[in-house]
């Protein structure tokens, strides 16, 4: 919460371009995030979302073009440097960790925050013992945060959907992170368990002084919670602002159905 | 009209002619094995037990018809069975009475087959003597074939089944036999299922599970086994004073399978050990502390007082002194006193916590009577223990490797053969013939220097790097407070007075490494470790340096297979076990090639003789799988434990949560190694003789099996995998010939059957301990969320 210069954007992302061969999935993107705030990307199926997901994440190392992460440079970085540095995220298929349970599969998120050494466990060594105990209690009050501390001896797998994505956040803010990037984090749920969700991550922004960049297809989620929002199609930026302009700019409507700005009515995209 | 009830009735026989096909293929698979040559006397009893399997499976498809269809069904089994078996030994017969070498095409059948099969003594199982070609006759005097295709119905040529004479004799008797082993087996089992057997027996079983008397039997097992192997053996008492020594017989003769049953015996202490802690609940059943202490004291008392009565009264010593050898006794005594007492003062400490009574009173008692057990088993069946404990330290350092960090190594060999070899050179007195063909110098010159050598370098390496990491700390700490970078802060979940990341805590121990050389060359030239360690055994030099190199040799397999996963992981490491196999060969000038290393010296001292060798070789190796069972259990509820687990699971993911995966490999790796290194070292100090040979790819093979078997990922699975599936084979030496086929067998059932092994890992239940450390932790911190 402190010594963080409101002026540094936390995340900038400067002419990122990544290319598979002959098909360019990301093209030319420009994205910045200031901190404390909730910012979705946007757009159809195939505009490159995930892929800029996995640039930021470390997964891709983009061809062309930087990403910065409170101002250092972390394109090209192995994924869990780029984890180290305090950006976590979350997956469109959960991937929990299988034969785990709900507790452990928090703690594993503790890991880079954690200086334990294998020699140490061996040898019970102060520093071991202590990050244990201070693993096991902050993964806890995680479960509890999510609302899962009920379930933290179950195997993680055999949790309800729900519950799988919320413990997916769990796992995810287990690092302490800045950035927390959410990949359709409301994908399968019902207009409830949405409205749940949309409290939660604007609990986390409140709460917790994260910045939140999403993924989404519900536009409810986007309009509603998100304070900046860019549209992709095909790997390109086509627009970018408060969820209001947003609404209302022929080329979104355009990319979204596909006819010219005139015929359609407006509201479609806000319900 | 005819036709459609034929067609019918035939169609109402079709599950039982189908089984029956099978059970006759089966029986002829056993019979081309060799089952009736070489375990002829349980051999009948085998090929019986498919019939009755079968029928008891028939019951069970067809449990919804009625007795009379079940019965018709079970006919046709036995009559198609039969039918193939006979067309099968009809031909064996016609070739045996041909004069045809039946060897020659089935390779495991011989005259003894049809002798077991039929009654009739392979004597005569001859080709009948040729007829005269003119009246057609056999010639006079000749002995005449006979011809096991018969029935007969008396106790001289009847079947030999397991010692009892069945009074029926020749092939078609052993037929008849054989359709009745499948009917009763489909009449019993219709009979359970009719008198609802199946309802009790559920009954039983829950009433055992949940009843507190079974519990508490479960966790006296191992005591009450300890006690059945006392009563089976003979006591000495031997008197000092007197000089006069006597035998009191024991209690429960066994005669001649007393060897077998004792060696099983002890497995049974062993996995009941197991069992019980296992089973323990976090309760203290009402007693007071002093209550509870009293009893496990109480248990300590005892296993003591039996101890030390037979370390003095039968005189069996495991631990020899070098300075005056009669002393063994003291120091045994000594040794064990220490032990008892180092326990009782755990459970002093533990039982003050609340909970543990259970685990402290089945774990102490599991821990003393497998502490014990070797001082009442010979040397045969001690050797025996030894060859499963060295497999359970393998199975621990692979259970590290495959069952936490996911890693498939097929060449984990390669690392057992580093540890024997490093043992090896260091320590074998092995004397190379000179150019007059006479013993002439060591073949491994300098070994004994290397070991004095190696022996100061040690001590030395350690001290200085401790010191250098002290004053490394010091010096950093005393740094001027660098500029944080804004990705720093909230970094560590925990802030420990101030210790130094990565690449410096690397830095400090380089220095170390390079500075301890330094110092050990140097001190080396003043001769100072000639005075110092000139009588250092070589077990122990063998011991550090064994493990050291398995543990770097771990690092150097896993640089090169660090993007590969599961088969070609797999077929890259055997790869690389083969390769030091291979090197072992064929370097024969370093190595000794395929003759091997001979001579290496059990670690005891000079002159010790008698029977502290096996005796001290098995506590070796037990406090070998103690530390390696302790490490193993340390490092699972670790971060590190956590991280291969995760990265077992997906490593794309584990790596997305920080996990760095070159470290996290390389140390599952090292350790797994080095573990496999220690137990190199006591392979070789067990066998005195190394070759190439004993390092095939055949051990990572049965290692692999045992981790499998006995429960991925599960020390106490590993434990039981290795009782059960090396222990187990020594004692039914029967089996011999057929050993890797029942491993084969073995893992196929077992996949099916219980995939998860015999003692899975357990669920890790934290959230009792994880509520109660979260609370305190808001209560020092004043309620922060």
């Amino acid at each position: 919460m402190t010594g963080q210069t409101s002026g540094t954007p936390v995340l900038q992302a400067t002419n990122v371009t990544k290319r598979f061969g002959g098909l360019v999935a990301v093209s030319d993107l420009d994205l910045t995030i200031m901190p404390n705030q909730i910012a979705s990307v946007i757009g159809p199926n195939g505009a490159g979302k995930t892929t800029f997901f996995n640039c930021v994440s470390g997964f891709y190392t983009p061809e062309e073009g930087e990403i910065r992460f409170l101002g250092h440079p972390i394109q090209g970085l192995r994924p869990d440097q780029v984890t180290a540095r305090g950006i976590a995220r979350t997956y469109q298929n959960i991937h929990l960790f299988q034969g785990m349970t709900v507790l452990e599969n928090v703690m594993v998120g503790v890991h880079p925050g954690l200086r334990s050494t294998p020699m140490g466990a061996l040898l019970r060594l102060p520093l071991n013992n202590i990050e244990e105990e201070a693993t096991l209690a902050h993964a806890y009050a995680l479960l509890d945060f999510v609302g899962l501390a009920d379930f933290a001896d179950v195997l993680a797998t055999n949790l309800a959907y729900g519950s799988q994505r919320r413990l997916e956040i769990a796992r995810a803010l287990a690092s302490n992170p800045r950035l927390l990037l959410l990949d359709e984090p409301t994908a399968g749920m019902n207009p409830q368990e949405t409205e749940d969700t949309m409290r939660f991550i604007r609990r986390l922004r409140d709460e917790r002084d994260l910045t939140v960049l999403l993924i989404e297809h519900d536009m409810r989620v986007v309009m509603g919670i998100s304070d900046q929002v860019t549209v992709l199609d095909y790997g390109r930026k086509i627009s970018e602002g408060t969820p209001d302009y947003v609404q209302r700019d022929p080329l979104v409507i355009e990319a979204y159905l596909g006819t010219a700005a005139e015929e359609v009515d407006v509201n479609l995209l806000a319900t | 009209m005819l036709q459609t009830r034929i067609r019918q009735f035939v169609a109402s026989l079709r599950t039982g002619i189908i089984s029956g096909l099978i059970v006759g293929l089966i029986v002829n698979f056993l019979i081309l094995l060799g089952i009736p040559v070489n375990l002829s006397n349980i051999a009948l009893l085998a090929i019986l037990l498919v019939a009755l399997v079968f029928g008891v499976r028939l019951a069970r498809r067809l449990r919804a018809y009625g007795l009379g269809h079940l019965l018709r069904n079970a006919l046709a089994m036995g009559l198609a069975a039969a039918l193939l078996v006979l067309l099968f030994m009809a031909l064996i017969n016609r070739w045996q009475e041909r004069n045809v070498k039946v060897t020659d095409y089935f390779y495991s059948v011989t005259p003894q087959t049809m002798t077991v099969l039929s009654g009739v003594p392979a004597s005569e199982l001859f080709a009948n003597p040729p007829r005269d070609p003119l009246t057609g006759a056999y010639p006079e005097g000749k002995p005449l074939r006979t011809n096991p295709m018969r029935l007969t119905f008396d106790s001289e040529t009847g079947l030999e089944l397991v010692d009892i004479n069945l009074v029926i004799g020749g092939f078609y008797g052993f037929l008849i036999v054989l359709i009745l082993a499948g009917v009763l087996g489909t009449l019993l089992a219709w009979v359970f299922t009719v008198a609802r057997l199946g309802q009790t027996w559920k009954r039983a079983r829950a009433y055992l599970a949940t009843s507190p008397q079974a519990h508490i039997g479960v966790l006296l097992l191992p005591l009450a086994f300890f006690a059945l192997l006392w009563l089976t053996v003979g006591h000495g008492t031997y008197r000092a004073a007197t000089g006069s020594y006597s035998t009191i017989n024991p209690i429960l003769n066994l005669g001649g399978s007393a060897q077998e049953v004792q060696l099983l015996i002890g497995f049974a202490i062993i996995l009941f050990g197991l069992v019980a802690v296992r089973a323990a609940r976090p309760t203290d059943s009402g007693l007071s502390y002093r209550a509870r202490l009293a009893l496990c004291l109480g248990i300590v008392a005892v296993m003591m007082g039996l101890g030390l009565w037979r370390i003095v009264g039968s005189r069996t010593y495991f631990l020899a002194t070098s300075k005056a050898l009669g002393g063994s006794e003291t120091i045994s005594v000594v040794l064990t006193l220490v032990v008892g007492a180092l326990l009782a003062v755990q459970n002093i400490l533990r039982l003050r916590t609340p909970g543990r009574f259970e685990t402290q009173f089945a774990g102490t008692g599991a821990i003393l009577a497998v502490l014990l057990m070797p001082l009442y088993l010979n040397q045969g069946q001690n050797d025996v223990m030894t060859i499963v404990g060295i497999n359970v330290m393998l199975g621990l350092g692979l259970n590290i490797v495959v069952g936490y960090a996911g890693l498939l190594d097929l060449g984990y060999v390669a690392f057992f053969a580093l540890g024997a070899y490093s043992y090896a050179f260091l320590s074998s007195n092995q004397m190379e013939a000179g150019a007059d063909g006479q013993p002439a110098s060591l073949k491994f010159a300098g070994n004994d220097e290397m070991v004095v050598k190696l022996a100061g370098w040690v001590p030395i390496t350690v001290i200085v790097t401790l010191v250098v990491v002290y004053l490394g700390i010091r010096l950093w700490r005393r740094r001027p407070p660098a500029e944080r970078r804004p990705w720093e802060h909230q970094r560590p979940l925990v802030s420990y007075s101030g210790r130094p990341g990565g690449n410096m805590t690397a830095l400090i121990t380089v220095t170390a490494i390079l500075l301890s050389a330094l110092v050990a060359s140097l001190l080396e030239g003043t001769g100072l470790y000639d005075r110092l360690f000139a009588s250092t055994s070589p077990f122990l030099v063998g011991i550090i340096i064994g493990t050291i190199v398995a543990g770097l040799s771990g690092i150097a397999l896993g640089i090169p297979v660090l993007r590969l996963r599961g088969d070609y992981l797999a077929i890259v490491t055997l790869g690389f076990g083969e390769i030091i196999r291979l090197l072992f060969t064929n370097l024969r000038d370093y190595t000794g090639g395929p003759q091997g290393v001979l001579e290496i010296p059990r670690p005891l001292p000079e002159g010790a003789t008698g029977g502290v060798g096996y005796l001290s070789m098995v506590y070796l190796v037990l406090i070998g799988v103690g530390v390696i069972a302790f490490f193993s259990l340390r490092l699972k509820q670790s971060r590190t434990g956590r991280a291969w687990s995760a990265m077992k699971s997906d490593e794309d993911i584990a790596q997305s949560m920080g996990i760095h995966l070159v470290q996290s490999k390389l140390t599952a790796f090292a350790i797994g190694a080095a573990f496999a290194g220690i137990g190199g070292v006591l392979f070789a100090a067990r066998q005195r003789n190394i070759y190439p040979s004993d390092f095939r790819l055949d051990v990572s093979i049965e290692v692999l099996s045992l981790v499998i078997i006995g429960g991925m990922g599960s020390v106490p699975g590993v434990i039981m995998g290795a009782v059960a599936l090396i222990g187990v084979p020594e004692v039914l030496r029967q089996l011999e010939t057929y050993r890797i086929m029942v491993f084969g067998a073995v893992l196929v059932a077992m996949v099916i059957l219980r995939p998860e092994g015999l003692l899975p890992a357990p669920v890790v239940q934290l959230r009792e301990r994880a509520r109660a450390l979260t609370h305190s932790h808001y209560r020092q911190e004043g309620g922060e969320a």
